[in-house]
Protein backbone atom coordinates (compact mmCIF):
# COMPACT_ATOMS: atom_id res chain seq x y z
CA UNK A 1 0.00 0.00 0.00
CA UNK A 2 2.97 2.36 0.30
CA UNK A 3 2.74 2.98 -3.40
CA UNK A 4 -0.71 4.42 -2.91
CA UNK A 5 0.72 7.14 -0.72
CA UNK A 6 3.70 7.75 -2.94
CA UNK A 7 1.41 7.95 -5.94
CA UNK A 8 -0.78 10.39 -4.08
CA UNK A 9 2.14 12.64 -3.24
CA UNK A 10 3.78 12.62 -6.67
CA UNK A 11 0.79 14.21 -8.50
CA UNK A 12 0.57 16.87 -5.77
CA UNK A 13 4.27 17.69 -6.23
CA UNK A 14 3.80 17.83 -10.01
CA UNK A 15 0.75 20.06 -9.72
CA UNK A 16 2.44 22.31 -7.17
CA UNK A 17 5.42 22.80 -9.47
CA UNK A 18 3.24 23.55 -12.51
CA UNK A 19 1.01 25.86 -10.47
CA UNK A 20 4.02 27.80 -9.18
CA UNK A 21 5.63 28.14 -12.59
CA UNK A 22 2.59 28.56 -14.86
CA UNK A 23 0.11 30.39 -12.65
CA UNK A 24 2.30 32.22 -10.12
CA UNK A 25 5.45 33.01 -12.15
CA UNK A 26 7.64 31.38 -9.50
CA UNK A 27 10.60 29.37 -10.79
CA UNK A 28 11.13 25.98 -9.18
CA UNK A 29 14.81 25.39 -8.50
CA UNK A 30 15.01 21.70 -7.67
CA UNK A 31 13.79 19.10 -10.11
CA UNK A 32 14.80 16.14 -7.99
CA UNK A 33 12.42 16.35 -5.04
CA UNK A 34 12.78 13.24 -2.93
CA UNK A 35 10.03 11.84 -0.79
CA UNK A 36 11.49 11.00 2.60
CA UNK A 37 10.11 8.74 5.28
CA UNK A 38 10.67 10.88 8.39
CA UNK A 39 10.78 10.05 12.08
CA UNK A 40 9.79 13.58 12.95
CA UNK A 41 9.34 16.88 11.17
CA UNK A 42 9.24 20.53 12.10
CA UNK A 43 6.47 22.29 10.26
CA UNK A 44 7.08 25.74 8.84
CA UNK A 45 5.57 28.76 10.56
CA UNK A 46 2.87 29.13 7.91
CA UNK A 47 1.51 25.65 7.36
CA UNK A 48 -1.86 24.62 5.97
CA UNK A 49 -3.42 21.30 6.95
CA UNK A 50 -5.92 19.56 4.70
CA UNK A 51 -7.50 16.21 5.53
CA UNK A 52 -8.68 13.69 2.99
CA UNK A 53 -11.73 11.51 3.29
CA UNK A 54 -13.29 8.70 1.31
CA UNK A 55 -11.18 5.82 0.08
CA UNK A 56 -7.90 7.22 1.47
CA UNK A 57 -7.74 9.02 4.80
CA UNK A 58 -4.70 11.06 5.71
CA UNK A 59 -3.50 14.57 6.50
CA UNK A 60 -1.58 16.67 4.00
CA UNK A 61 0.44 19.64 5.27
CA UNK A 62 1.79 22.39 3.01
CA UNK A 63 4.24 24.79 4.69
CA UNK A 64 5.47 28.05 3.20
CA UNK A 65 8.62 30.08 3.81
CA UNK A 66 7.70 33.72 4.48
CA UNK A 67 9.43 34.82 1.30
CA UNK A 68 7.55 32.48 -1.01
CA UNK A 69 4.26 33.36 0.69
CA UNK A 70 5.00 37.05 0.09
CA UNK A 71 5.56 36.34 -3.59
CA UNK A 72 2.34 34.29 -3.79
CA UNK A 73 0.42 37.16 -2.16
CA UNK A 74 1.90 39.59 -4.72
CA UNK A 75 0.81 37.36 -7.58
CA UNK A 76 -2.67 36.68 -6.18
CA UNK A 77 -3.26 40.37 -5.48
CA UNK A 78 -1.92 41.64 -8.82
CA UNK A 79 0.51 43.91 -6.99
CA UNK A 80 -2.18 45.59 -4.89
CA UNK A 81 -0.81 46.47 -1.45
CA UNK A 82 -2.61 45.60 1.77
CA UNK A 83 -1.69 46.47 5.33
CA UNK A 84 -2.42 45.47 8.90
CA UNK A 85 -5.18 42.98 9.64
CA UNK A 86 -6.35 42.89 6.05
CA UNK A 87 -2.86 41.86 4.93
CA UNK A 88 -2.82 39.06 7.51
CA UNK A 89 -6.22 37.83 6.30
CA UNK A 90 -5.02 38.01 2.68
CA UNK A 91 -1.85 36.02 3.53
CA UNK A 92 -3.92 33.38 5.30
CA UNK A 93 -6.39 33.05 2.48
CA UNK A 94 -3.62 32.86 -0.14
CA UNK A 95 -1.85 30.05 1.76
CA UNK A 96 -5.13 28.18 2.15
CA UNK A 97 -6.21 28.75 -1.46
CA UNK A 98 -2.87 27.61 -2.90
CA UNK A 99 -3.03 24.42 -0.83
CA UNK A 100 -6.69 23.81 -1.60
CA UNK A 101 -6.26 24.39 -5.33
CA UNK A 102 -3.11 22.30 -5.72
CA UNK A 103 -4.30 19.38 -3.60
CA UNK A 104 -7.82 19.54 -5.00
CA UNK A 105 -6.52 19.60 -8.57
CA UNK A 106 -4.17 16.70 -8.02
CA UNK A 107 -5.68 14.23 -5.66
CA UNK A 108 -7.52 11.09 -6.60
CA UNK A 109 -7.18 7.46 -5.63
CA UNK A 110 -4.40 6.05 -7.87
CA UNK A 111 -5.80 2.53 -7.60
CA UNK A 112 -9.32 3.05 -8.88
CA UNK A 113 -9.31 6.77 -9.83
CA UNK A 114 -12.10 7.37 -7.33
CA UNK A 115 -12.47 10.87 -5.95
CA UNK A 116 -10.97 11.62 -2.57
CA UNK A 117 -12.78 14.39 -0.74
CA UNK A 118 -10.79 17.08 1.01
CA UNK A 119 -11.63 19.09 4.10
CA UNK A 120 -11.52 22.90 4.24
CA UNK A 121 -7.93 24.05 4.84
CA UNK A 122 -6.72 24.99 8.32
CA UNK A 123 -3.78 27.36 8.75
CA UNK A 124 -1.46 26.98 11.73
CA UNK A 125 0.83 29.90 12.40
CA UNK A 126 3.49 28.70 14.77
CA UNK A 127 5.89 25.97 13.80
CA UNK A 128 5.05 22.63 15.40
CA UNK A 129 7.13 19.54 15.68
CA UNK A 130 5.49 16.27 14.71
CA UNK A 131 6.95 12.93 15.75
CA UNK A 132 6.05 9.54 14.36
CA UNK A 133 4.26 7.49 16.99
CA UNK A 134 3.37 3.80 16.95
CA UNK A 135 1.25 3.19 13.88
CA UNK A 136 1.80 6.47 12.08
CA UNK A 137 3.87 7.31 9.02
CA UNK A 138 5.24 10.66 7.90
CA UNK A 139 6.36 11.26 4.31
CA UNK A 140 7.82 14.60 3.39
CA UNK A 141 9.43 16.46 0.54
CA UNK A 142 10.50 20.03 -0.11
CA UNK A 143 10.03 22.09 -3.23
CA UNK A 144 12.73 24.73 -3.61
CA UNK A 145 11.96 27.88 -5.54
CA UNK A 146 13.84 31.08 -6.24
CA UNK A 147 11.55 32.75 -3.69
CA UNK A 148 11.85 30.20 -0.88
CA UNK A 149 10.80 26.67 -0.02
CA UNK A 150 7.49 24.86 0.27
CA UNK A 151 7.36 21.83 2.54
CA UNK A 152 4.91 19.08 1.63
CA UNK A 153 4.08 16.41 4.20
CA UNK A 154 1.72 13.46 4.24
CA UNK A 155 0.78 11.89 7.55
CA UNK A 156 -1.12 8.63 7.66
CA UNK A 157 -1.53 5.36 9.50
CA UNK A 158 1.43 2.99 9.13
CA UNK A 159 -0.64 -0.10 8.39
CA UNK A 160 -1.53 1.21 4.96
CA UNK A 161 2.14 1.45 3.94
CA UNK A 162 4.09 -1.61 2.80
CA UNK A 163 7.70 -2.24 3.69
CA UNK A 164 8.73 -0.88 0.26
CA UNK A 165 10.06 2.37 1.62
CA UNK A 166 12.78 2.84 -0.93
CA UNK A 167 11.37 6.20 -1.72
CA UNK A 168 10.54 7.29 -5.15
CA UNK A 169 12.63 9.93 -6.88
CA UNK A 170 11.03 12.32 -9.28
CA UNK B 1 -24.22 43.93 -17.36
CA UNK B 2 -25.08 41.28 -14.79
CA UNK B 3 -25.68 41.88 -11.10
CA UNK B 4 -23.55 39.34 -9.28
CA UNK B 5 -23.25 37.99 -5.74
CA UNK B 6 -19.80 36.55 -4.95
CA UNK B 7 -19.67 33.86 -2.25
CA UNK B 8 -16.35 32.54 -0.93
CA UNK B 9 -14.81 32.20 2.52
CA UNK B 10 -11.40 33.34 1.23
CA UNK B 11 -11.00 37.12 1.11
CA UNK B 12 -8.46 36.98 -1.71
CA UNK B 13 -10.80 34.94 -3.90
CA UNK B 14 -13.71 37.31 -3.27
CA UNK B 15 -11.46 40.22 -4.24
CA UNK B 16 -10.16 38.49 -7.36
CA UNK B 17 -13.55 37.36 -8.62
CA UNK B 18 -14.88 40.89 -8.01
CA UNK B 19 -11.92 42.29 -9.95
CA UNK B 20 -12.48 39.93 -12.90
CA UNK B 21 -16.24 40.52 -13.01
CA UNK B 22 -15.78 44.28 -12.89
CA UNK B 23 -13.25 44.11 -15.73
CA UNK B 24 -15.79 42.05 -17.67
CA UNK B 25 -18.35 44.84 -17.24
CA UNK B 26 -20.49 43.27 -14.51
CA UNK B 27 -21.53 44.71 -11.16
CA UNK B 28 -20.83 42.88 -7.91
CA UNK B 29 -23.79 43.93 -5.78
CA UNK B 30 -22.64 42.05 -2.67
CA UNK B 31 -20.26 39.42 -1.41
CA UNK B 32 -20.56 36.79 1.30
CA UNK B 33 -18.09 34.61 3.15
CA UNK B 34 -20.45 31.76 3.98
CA UNK B 35 -23.45 29.97 2.56
CA UNK B 36 -25.75 31.27 5.29
CA UNK B 37 -24.68 34.86 4.63
CA UNK B 38 -25.42 34.33 0.92
CA UNK B 39 -28.90 33.00 1.67
CA UNK B 40 -29.67 36.07 3.80
CA UNK B 41 -28.41 38.42 1.09
CA UNK B 42 -30.66 36.70 -1.45
CA UNK B 43 -33.63 37.35 0.85
CA UNK B 44 -32.70 41.03 1.23
CA UNK B 45 -31.42 42.15 -2.18
CA UNK B 46 -33.48 42.11 -5.37
CA UNK B 47 -32.20 41.88 -8.90
CA UNK B 48 -29.30 39.46 -8.55
CA UNK B 49 -28.73 37.71 -11.89
CA UNK B 50 -25.81 35.46 -11.04
CA UNK B 51 -24.03 33.95 -8.04
CA UNK B 52 -20.48 32.57 -7.97
CA UNK B 53 -20.49 30.04 -5.15
CA UNK B 54 -17.53 28.34 -3.50
CA UNK B 55 -18.34 24.74 -2.58
CA UNK B 56 -16.18 24.19 0.51
CA UNK B 57 -17.00 26.73 3.20
CA UNK B 58 -17.47 26.58 6.95
CA UNK B 59 -20.91 27.04 8.58
CA UNK B 60 -22.94 26.26 5.47
CA UNK B 61 -21.29 24.88 2.34
CA UNK B 62 -22.08 25.94 -1.21
CA UNK B 63 -24.31 22.97 -1.97
CA UNK B 64 -26.62 23.54 0.99
CA UNK B 65 -26.70 27.26 0.21
CA UNK B 66 -27.54 26.56 -3.45
CA UNK B 67 -30.51 24.41 -2.46
CA UNK B 68 -31.88 27.11 -0.15
CA UNK B 69 -31.29 29.94 -2.60
CA UNK B 70 -33.02 28.06 -5.41
CA UNK B 71 -36.09 27.80 -3.15
CA UNK B 72 -36.07 31.59 -2.74
CA UNK B 73 -35.01 32.48 -6.29
CA UNK B 74 -35.76 29.52 -8.58
CA UNK B 75 -34.57 31.28 -11.74
CA UNK B 76 -31.21 32.54 -10.50
CA UNK B 77 -28.05 31.28 -12.18
CA UNK B 78 -25.41 29.83 -9.88
CA UNK B 79 -21.85 28.98 -10.90
CA UNK B 80 -19.96 26.73 -8.50
CA UNK B 81 -16.27 27.35 -7.85
CA UNK B 82 -14.23 24.27 -7.09
CA UNK B 83 -10.92 22.49 -7.38
CA UNK B 84 -10.73 19.50 -9.70
CA UNK B 85 -10.72 16.68 -7.16
CA UNK B 86 -14.20 17.53 -6.04
CA UNK B 87 -16.10 16.34 -9.09
CA UNK B 88 -18.51 14.40 -6.93
CA UNK B 89 -19.36 17.62 -5.14
CA UNK B 90 -19.84 19.37 -8.47
CA UNK B 91 -22.31 16.68 -9.45
CA UNK B 92 -24.19 17.22 -6.16
CA UNK B 93 -24.14 20.97 -6.80
CA UNK B 94 -25.68 20.58 -10.24
CA UNK B 95 -28.42 18.43 -8.71
CA UNK B 96 -28.94 21.15 -6.10
CA UNK B 97 -29.65 23.64 -8.89
CA UNK B 98 -26.30 25.11 -9.94
CA UNK B 99 -26.01 25.78 -13.66
CA UNK B 100 -22.28 25.34 -14.23
CA UNK B 101 -18.93 25.29 -12.47
CA UNK B 102 -15.49 26.83 -12.83
CA UNK B 103 -12.28 25.12 -11.77
CA UNK B 104 -9.66 26.74 -9.57
CA UNK B 105 -7.36 28.53 -10.13
CA UNK B 106 -9.89 31.11 -11.28
CA UNK B 107 -9.00 33.38 -14.15
CA UNK B 108 -10.91 36.12 -15.91
CA UNK B 109 -10.98 34.04 -19.07
CA UNK B 110 -12.50 31.02 -17.32
CA UNK B 111 -15.17 33.19 -15.72
CA UNK B 112 -15.99 34.91 -19.01
CA UNK B 113 -16.31 31.59 -20.81
CA UNK B 114 -18.51 30.05 -18.11
CA UNK B 115 -20.75 33.12 -17.90
CA UNK B 116 -21.00 33.05 -21.69
CA UNK B 117 -22.45 29.53 -21.60
CA UNK B 118 -25.20 30.68 -19.22
CA UNK B 119 -25.90 34.02 -20.85
CA UNK B 120 -25.23 33.47 -24.56
CA UNK B 121 -27.15 36.59 -25.58
CA UNK B 122 -25.00 38.66 -23.27
CA UNK B 123 -21.83 37.07 -24.64
CA UNK B 124 -22.98 37.78 -28.21
CA UNK B 125 -23.77 41.38 -27.29
CA UNK B 126 -20.25 41.77 -25.93
CA UNK B 127 -18.73 40.24 -29.07
CA UNK B 128 -20.77 42.62 -31.25
CA UNK B 129 -19.57 45.59 -29.20
CA UNK B 130 -15.98 44.47 -29.62
CA UNK B 131 -16.48 44.10 -33.40
CA UNK B 132 -17.97 47.60 -33.57
CA UNK B 133 -14.87 48.97 -31.87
Amino acid sequence: MYDTYSQLLVPIIDRLESFLEDDMNIDVVNDESKIINSEHITLKENTVLIGTGGSVQLIIAMGFDDTVLEKLVDEFCYGEIYEGEELIEIQESVACEVSNTVIGNAIKNPIDDSVINITPPILIHEAKSLAKYKNSMILETEIKTVDGDIQLTVIGPKDVFSNKLNLKEL
Amino acid sequence: MLNVLVVDDALVIRKNITRFLTELGHKVVADAKSGSEAVNICKDINGIDLITMDITMPEMNGIEATKLIKEILPDISIIMVTSHGQEELVSQSLKAGAKNFVLKPITKEKLEQTIGTLFPDYAKENDDELLDE
